[in-house]
């Protein structure tokens, strides 16, 4: 290929590639602007109305409490067509220190970490009805696999 | 009565062996040195050191034990060849033995904590001592004749580098620590099996020193390009991978500080915890330190990498370079935007709209220079009149292709709502491990199945042998990771001891993939076993060093 050939193409693969990386930016912007309750944030207010479940995540499982004052572990329940906030801190469980966990709602498009001495605040609406799995993602020692379970999304 | 006595005899025995064999050692290294010593005398030197460097200079280097007695730059760069092949050994035995224990999705031959240190251990193998060493090793070993330097001066520093370095990594081995390769405190603090490892203390030193290493390591090189270089080497003429080892130097240098002073305070915070703790606030702070130096790390087992293919790729095309400039331009650039995307490792950690914003459209930035390196090759290829499609040749290809399927990965999963969904999971790892076997592990083979005619002084290797392993892990590789980017996609987690049940396919697609990857590294020791014992037919030059192919080095059956 001839040099000034070459270079067009090259500019020409450039821009294609600036458009599509732009593009890819700007909708990044877009979706998350749109919806700024769904990336974790330190101490964040949730929004007024919303059900709000405090998390606890210790070594090694996860306890959810509820705004009517119960609790759960190892399961979550959450009513649908509602928004619901998790506030997510960690405490010290059989390891007398508190570490870092994250919790993953695959088919929520959820995640949040669990950090000692921080609450991290995530909202999210589930609109149907049913059971979705949740897991540990960040590592956290000898019985991380198993810090993992259901969600169940039921009718108010 | 007698049992004392037979206590005594074999263990008598066995320090008698040893002290045998340690003054046999001994001997010889004395010997050597005298005969070393005479010789420099003879030739007014007055260092015996400086006498083998001289005398060493820019010659073809042959893999032999002399490597770690002598202290020129090529044998420095053998010696980290070596040292990382092993270690890339090691670390990929851990990896099968992990693979392995998944077979089932409740733990089977391995405990979840056994689990976890081989997990621990394979990371920080791979990265430090596979992917910096093989990296350091070619940079030490084709410089020199790169840059015709005319004084080989900087050994000693060179050497204490190296063994800092390897003492860091064997250190690491020793402590069988569980903190995973982040050591994020408080886990990493918790020193018993269950957290971060009895000796986890012994593993942070052990990278601490590692990162010692490097810094002398690093420093050296720069002085070896800007003071010894050959005056008739311009800065306009440096190969490109010059540029890329100059630009993984000035990385390391700019990015490993940061975290030497967070492992610092890590190493107190095991006898006072104060620092990294929930009391005090600031558990996230060393996240951040840990990303500030975790990012760009990564990035030094692709710069180089690249680099090396700008040098394979004119000796099986006849094609120079499609352009110089944008390749030194993308190189340059890669290394200035590794510092700026270290926040996409956080995106869930609770630091909010801003920063996720600002950081994932970095990261979408840094394509930039990769799309530029990447066109850059594909143009080279597509104006030559012929590729030949050596297994160098053929581990190029392969590693171009698997980076652009991990790169759009790597795009893909900096989009905030992608990487909610996916961080923590095995689409992480897939797309990593599509660079680290394609371009890392393949290009390092690639260079080193060129420099074998000189490594080991005239021999070719068996190319029917080599196929296979090229093959083998390209293919094995490609079902591994594709498993692992669509398990990931579903949310199944990484770093896992166990699993839920219904993702058994997917890990037992990366177990099939994994192994048909162990299958090739057999190949390529029985190669090197058979090529090494065969006698020396060719010449010792090589592809890499010569400026022009020299068909006489390449095996038979690798030209047409
Ligand atoms: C093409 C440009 C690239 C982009 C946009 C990119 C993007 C990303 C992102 C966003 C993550 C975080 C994933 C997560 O944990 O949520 C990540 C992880 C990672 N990337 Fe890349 N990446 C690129 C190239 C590379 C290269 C060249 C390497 C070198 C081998 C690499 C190695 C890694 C590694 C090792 C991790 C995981 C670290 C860990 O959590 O253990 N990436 N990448
Ligand atoms: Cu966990
Ligand atoms: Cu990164």
């Amino acid at each position: 290929m001839s040099d000034k050939k070459g270079r067009n193409l090259e500019l020409y693969f450039m821009i294609g590639v600036l458009v599509v990386l732009l593009g890819s930016a700007a909708a990044n912007y877009v979706e998350i602007a749109a919806n700024p309750g769904s990336i974790p944030t330190e101490n964040a207010i949730p929004p007024a109305g919303s059900y709000v479940v405090r998390v606890f995540a210790t070594q090694w499982a996860w306890s959810f409490e509820y705004p009517n004052n119960t609790t759960s572990v190892g399961s979550l329940t959450v009513p649908v067509d509602t928004n619901v906030s998790l506030v997510v801190t960690s405490i010290a469980g059989a390891q007398q220190s508190a570490v870092i966990h994250d919790l993953l709602i695959p088919q929520m498009d959820i995640q949040i970490y669990a950090v000692p001495g921080q609450n991290n605040t995530v909202t999210f609406e589930p609109t149907v009805v049913g059971s979705y799995y949740f897991e540990c993602v960040e590592y956290c020692g000898e019985y991380h696999y198993e810090m993992r379970g259901y969600m169940e999304v039921v009718s108010r | 009565m007698s049992d004392y006595v037979t206590t005594l005899t074999i263990y008598g025995g066995i320090a008698a062996v040893f002290a045998i064999v340690i003054f046999a050692v001994y001997n010889l290294l004395s010997t050597r040195k005298d005969i070393v010593s005479e010789m420099a005398s003879k030739e007014g030197y007055d260092s015996d050191n400086q006498f083998i460097r001289d005398s060493l200079l820019t010659k073809p280097r042959e893999l032999t034990l002399s490597i770690f007695l002598n202290d020129d730059a090529k044998s420095i760069g053998l010696r980290y060849i070596v040292t990382s092949i092993l270690f890339f050994f090691i670390g990929g035995a851990f990896g099968l033995t992990m693979r392995l224990s998944l077979t089932g999705p409740n733990l089977t031959f391995l405990t979840g904590d056994e689990y976890n240190v081989l997990i621990s251990q394979h990371a920080v193998l791979m990265i430090y001592m596979w992917a910096v060493g093989s990296a350091l090793g070619f940079g030490y070993y084709l410089l020199p004749s790169h840059l015709k330097v005319y004084r080989d001066i900087r050994g000693l520093f060179s050497s204490i580098g190296y063994w800092l370095w390897l003492l860091g990594g064997f250190l690491v081995l020793l402590a069988q620590s569980s903190p995973r390769w982040y050591f994020y405190p408080p886990l990493s603090l918790q020193l018993n099996p269950n957290g971060g490892g009895l000796y986890d203390w012994l593993a942070v030193l052990g990278i601490e020193i590692v990162l010692v290493g490097l810094m002398i390591t690093c420093i050296t090189i720069l002085l070896i390009v800007m003071r010894d270089r050959s005056p008739e080497v311009k800065r306009d003429q440096f190969s490109l991978f010059t540029w890329s080892i100059i630009f993984t130097a000035l990385m390391i240098l700019v990015s490993a500080p940061p975290l030497m002073v967070g492992f610092t305070m890590l190493f107190y915070d095991f006898f006072n915890p104060v620092f990294f703790t929930a009391s005090s606030g600031s558990v996230l702070l060393f996240t951040i330190l840990f990303w500030f130096w975790g990012h760009p790390v990564v990035y030094v087992a692709i710069i180089p990498y690249f680099g090396l293919i700008y040098e394979i790729i004119p000796k099986f095309t006849g094609q120079k370079i499609f352009s110089y400039k944008s390749g030194v331009f993308g190189l340059g650039l890669l290394l200035i935007l590794s510092e700026v995307v270290w926040g996409h490792h956080l995106f869930n950690s609770g630091l909010g709209f801003a920063w996720v914003l600002f950081f994932s459209t970095t990261s979408f930035l840094v394509v930039i220079p990769s799309a530029v390196t990447v066109f850059n090759y594909i143009a080279t290829l597509w104006s030559s009149d012929k590729i030949r499609l050596t297994t160098p040749m053929l581990f190029v290809i392969n590693g171009i292709v698997d980076f652009i399927i991990g790169g759009v990965i790597g795009v893909m999963q900096s989009a905030y709502p992608v990487n909610a969904d996916v961080h923590g999971t095995y689409f992480v790892t897939g797309h990593f491990h599509f660079i680290f076997l394609g371009i890392t592990t393949g290009i390092s083979f690639a260079a080193f199945y060129m420099l074998f005619p000189t490594i080991s002084g005239g021999r070719t290797y068996n190319v029917p042998l080599a196929r296979l392993h090229f093959y083998f892990t390209a293919v094995g590789s490609l079902i591994m990771s594709s498993s692992w980017i669509v398990g990931g996609a579903l949310g199944m987690p990484r770093a896992t001891a166990g699993y839920f049940s219904f993702f058994l396919p997917y890990q037992l697609g990366s177990i099939l993939g994994g192994f048909i990857v162990g299958i090739g590294q057999i190949f390529f020791l029985w190669n090197m076993a058979a090529s090494w014992l065969k006698s020396p037919s060719v010449d010792n030059q090589n592809l890499l060093e010569s400026p022009n192919p020299i068909v006489t080095v390449v095996p038979k059956g690798e030209m047409e």
